[in-house]
């Protein structure tokens, strides 16, 4: 009987029988006081009908609306004396018909007179009645309102402040005691909610927690002997501990080679891991282009020219932008390491910086290379993936560094891509989310300009 | 020179001294934590200290802050870190001449171990 639709129920039922009982008295004494009005109605229309009667104006149809009346009169004494006064018109004795009719009148007054208070109670019992009819309807509305309001509303309403504040991390959303009700089954249902999704996210914490405590372990414990490794084979190159044969120098390079190769797959791969277990701290500073592009071409013209390539770049917008300088030119350096590798002896490669007609800040690398094949170019931004590239010798990557480039351009909120023409060569570009023009570096840029002399 | 290293792997530590004994003859004395270094470097006179950061019993730089503190006529210190915060660096050029990245290239340690003293030289006589 907790239940709180069995107590609505109850309420109903018991606002109902109230309101119908005494519904129903008022609707009935209306019903008598009616009744009576009609029959009071019908004492004066005789009394009239019969105060008229005059036997040398005799007709028909007065008599026969007599006859109708007299049949309906519920009263015997009435019918009586109305039947007396028929007979006397009919037979049109005007002495009979004066004297009964006078008869008659009394009578109907008498009548008349034992019905009016009669009348007069009707109406008080119409209006108690119906007075009280109403205000227990008022009642029973009020009552079921406030019971709602506090068995339901009251509780849906704390209910949802207590959701909302878990949803703002504020897990005060324990109702101490759920009471014995839909709305108790309700909290409880959330209580435990809550916890399950408490212990899951603890659950999710320690994973975290052992994941980064992982890469950090496995960066450590990778690199220490590698570190080892690298230097046993450098001091063993440099001759001091004894000068090597031909043949173990040559052996000593292949593994000093390999190593270097193990260092940067795993560096790359600790790199991946870091930024998909958001482990990567990116720390960004406003910084114009120039300084992230011109270091970056000056540490690669070497490479470009082992390869006989040109490494050109074009005119630099003055715009800075919000981001991680070492990680953004770790970007750059790959996709333009790349395009030296995958270029043919004496082309050139580009590099530029636009910003587009939708306002973003394109980077762009472009090479003229043999192209990659459209089926290629989704495939080369995941991990472990290269284009096949059969004749190329200079070209020894991991197979992560575009997934790395990938990653890296969406922690700065942009996109990486490629357009390539198989043949004719490959544009690689991406963009950054967060830049600006910079006026002071366009004034310094050109010192020659007349405002630059001016100031 | 005489040399302290202090390094808690061992294989690095051999390493770095061969590098330093081979290439660049100096004379390396070697510890393998920090209690044991800041004894031996408070107890022998040293031209220069080699201090790993991360090292059992304490670490490179409480080592460091110590040393200056108790010893009358302290020798230079350089640190090896793999950190490369650049907070990090401040802490350590701070308190010290100056810091090494690990990993490092043997074959040019000593050039850089010249470059770093040559460098604090100029900057004290400037």
């Amino acid at each position: 009987m907790n239940l709180i639709r069995f107590r609505i129920l109850f309420l109903i039922t018991v606002a109902l029988s109230i309101v119908g009982g005494f519904g129903y008295l008022t609707v009935s004494s209306f019903d008598q006081y009616s009744r009576i009005n009609r029959n009071l109605n019908t004492s004066f229309y005789l009394q009239d009908k019969v105060e008229g009667l005059d036997v040398w104006k005799f007709s028909n149809s007065t008599l026969e609306d007599l006859r109708n009346h007299r049949r309906v009169l519920p009263e015997e004494h009435r019918a009586n004396a109305l039947s007396d006064i028929i007979q006397a018109y009919a037979s049109r004795n005007p002495t009979t018909l004066r004297k009964r009719s006078d008869f008659f009148v009394r009578n109907e007054v008498e009548y008349r007179k034992y019905l009016f208070p009669l009348v007069y109670y009707l109406e008080r019992r119409i209006e108690y009645f119906g007075l009280i009819t109403l205000a227990s309807m008022v009642l029973a509305l009020l009552i079921s309102y406030l019971y709602l309001r506090r068995a339901l509303f009251n509780e849906i309403d704390s209910l949802s402040r207590k959701m909302v504040d878990f949803l703002n991390q504020r897990y005060t959303y324990q109702f101490t005691v759920p009471s014995p009700n839909e709305m108790g089954h309700l909290q409880a249902t959330f209580n435990s909610l809550a916890q399950r999704v408490l212990s899951q996210m603890d659950e999710l914490k320690s994973l975290d927690r052992a994941k980064s405590d992982f890469l950090s372990i496995a960066s450590h414990e990778l690199r220490t002997p590698l570190t080892s490794i690298k230097g046993s084979l450098s001091l063993l190159k440099t001759g001091v501990v004894g000068k090597l044969t031909d043949a173990c120098a040559n052996l000593v390079n292949i593994a000093e080679q390999e190593t270097d190769r193990l260092i940067r797959l795993i560096n790359d791969l600790l790199d991946l891991a870091k930024i998909d277990a958001r482990k990567l701290p990116l720390t960004k500073k406003w910084t114009p282009i120039s300084e992230l592009i011109k270091p970056c071409l000056d540490s690669l013209q070497g490479l470009a020219r082992t390869a006989n390539v040109f490494l050109v770049s074009g005119e630099l917008p003055p715009v800075e932008v919000n981001m991680d300088k070492d990680r953004v030119l770790q970007v750059l350096t790959n996709l333009i390491s790349n395009a030296i590798k995958f270029s043919p002896k004496n082309s050139t490669v580009t590099v530029s910086v636009v910003v587009d007609e939708s306002d973003r800040l394109v980077f762009k690398v472009t090479d003229q290379g043999k192209g990659i094949a459209p089926e290629d170019q989704e495939l080369i931004f995941q991990k472990f993936r290269q284009a096949t590239n059969a004749e190329n010798p200079l070209v020894k990557g991991t197979g992560l560094g575009l997934a790395i480039a990938k990653a890296l351009v969406e922690e700065h909120r942009g996109v990486i891509g490629v357009d390539s023409t198989p043949g004719v060569g490959s544009t690689f570009y991406f963009t950054l989310g967060e830049w600006r023009f910079n006026v002071k570096e366009q004034q310094s840029a050109d010192p020659q300009s007349p405002t630059g002399v001016a100031a | 020179m005489k040399i302290l290293l202090a390094e808690d792997d061992p294989n690095i530590s051999v390493i770095a001294k061969i590098a330093l004994e081979h290439i660049g003859g100096h004379q390396v004395h070697l510890a393998t934590n920090g209690r044991m270094a800041l004894e031996m470097a408070l107890s022998y006179d040293f031209d220069l200290i080699l201090l790993d950061e991360m090292m059992p019993e304490m670490n490179g730089l409480t080592t460091c802050r110590q040393y200056i503190a108790k010893k009358q006529e302290p020798a230079p210190v350089i640190f090896l870190s793999a950190k490369s915060q650049e907070s990090d660096i401040r802490e350590f050029t701070e308190i010290a001449l100056g810091y090494i990245p690990k990993p490092f290239d043997p074959a040019t340690l000593n050039q850089t171990i010249y470059r770093i003293i040559s460098k604090s030289q100029r900057a004290e006589a400037a």
